[in-house]
């Protein structure tokens, strides 16, 4: 057994050794038969190492932890930490985004419709449809979407002042170009209920909206 | 597209949802959460501590994470957010109860010598049972390096050691389990 080489097993094995060290180390590997066999056992712990699976607690930790949250409520928003600072967003940036959304919100409605208008009926007919499980999940996800649009559309009005008037117009047109995306995809939707791509593009506008409300509501909240 | 694909969307998004709500203050998002994280993060917790902490920690990190979700920002996924804050949580709990570097080996000690657990492993032994039994700071390495893929110089960082320690600890870690793989 050569403790040199042994110790040097596990960088080779991550990739760690320089070129000179690894061709070393493989030199002696092609002759140290105990080497050889600790290598492949070491490569075994690392593949175990990532199979391991993931166990729930043996008993439900929640109440406990809710039993925290009532003592240690968030600070949803951190309006308390509202602050005379004005800040602006890159108006580049914002401005970029809105363009992309127009692009590919009234781009993949129309691509979605488009090709929807040219299928045949038997077309249609092999369409497969979306599984109620799906749609369930899709549907819960829109109601909680919903609240927690509501919920920062509230909180901006509140704190909108912070901004200033260049940042609230560009938040305002944003949000304008992503409720048409949600209008026209939820217009397809009645259309075409399950069409998967436009599940998935509502799903992700509103997903979109969720982010520009909590980002604007942040920058307001740091102001 | 593929409906897996769409499903993993689907919660993905969901995700997206209930961190929105919950950082809003809405509990009953935050227990979904919950939920559907609570397996990770105490196995991470339970592989970085001894086994009798974990429940307690986890709960811990989860009303932190409740604390913290204002700071949450988006640019990475909740789990990982949630993770990363778990690694913290353990970490600040090992220097709590005094496990800082005393127990760290030197960088070419033997684990036989390493204070805390002995590491005469019984063959019979499970590989989580075995990784358990490991010396605290080797078990640490192994876990942050090969279970959850930080890099030594992450990993050095954190346990506020030099890299090369990070690499001995390891490949100590990894020669002490290689004989109680199921073979």
């Amino acid at each position: 057994m050569n403790d040199l080489w042994t110790n040097r097993l596990s960088e080779y094995i991550d990739g760690e050794l320089d070129h000179t060290e690894r061709a070393a180390l493989e030199a002696h590997l092609a002759t140290c038969g105990h080497c050889y066999a600790t290598l492949a056992d070491l490569r075994q712990v690392v593949a175990r190492a990532k199979t391991l699976e993931d166990r729930e607690p043996t008993r439900d930790l929640w109440a406990g932890i809710r039993a925290g949250l009532t003592t240690d409520a968030p600070i949803p928003l951190r309006r308390d930490r509202l602050v005379r600072r004005r800040f602006s967003l890159t108006v580049g940036q914002l401005l970029a985004a809105c363009l992309a959304l127009v692009l590919l919100s009234g781009g993949g409605v129309w691509v979605a419709l488009g090709s929807r208008g040219q299928q045949s009926g038997d077309a249609e007919k092999q369409s497969p449809p979306t599984r109620p499980g799906i749609r369930n999940a899709s549907e819960r996800w829109r109601v909680q979407s919903d609240m927690a649009i509501a919920e920062l559309q509230d909180a901006l009005s509140l704190n909108e002042g912070n901004l200033d008037t260049a940042t609230v117009r560009i938040v305002r047109q944003n949000l304008a170009v992503i409720d048409r995306a949600i209008s026209q995809a939820q217009h397809a939707l009645r259309r075409d209920p399950g069409n998967t791509y436009l599940n998935l593009h509502l799903a992700e506008t509103m997903r979109q909206k969720i982010e520009l409300l909590r980002r604007a509501n942040a920058l307001a909240s740091e102001s | 597209m593929p409906r897996q694909v769409l499903e993993d969307t689907l919660t993905a998004d969901s995700i997206a949802a209930d961190t929105a709500l919950a950082a809003s203050g809405d509990a009953s998002a935050f227990e979904r959460l919950y939920r559907t994280h609570v397996a990770r993060v105490h196995s991470l917790v339970r592989r970085m501590l001894d086994g009798d902490e974990a429940d307690d920690v986890t709960q811990d990190v989860f009303i932190r994470a409740w604390q913290k979700l204002s700071t949450f920002r988006g640019e990475s996924a909740f789990g990982t957010w949630l993770h990363r804050l778990a690694v913290n949580v353990v970490l600040a709990r090992r220097k709590t109860v005094g496990m800082e570097r005393g127990r760290f080996l030197a960088d070419d000690a033997p684990l036989d010598n390493a204070s805390g657990k002995p590491v005469t492993l019984e063959l019979s032994m499970d590989f989580e049972e075995a990784l358990a039994r490991l010396p605290e700071g080797a078990r640490q390495v192994f876990v942050l390096h090969d279970v959850e893929g930080y890099r030594h110089e992450e990993i050095a960082r954190m346990l506020g050691v030099v890299p090369g320690t990070s690499k001995s600890q390891l490949h100590h870690a990894r020669m002490a389990l290689r004989r109680h793989l199921e073979r």
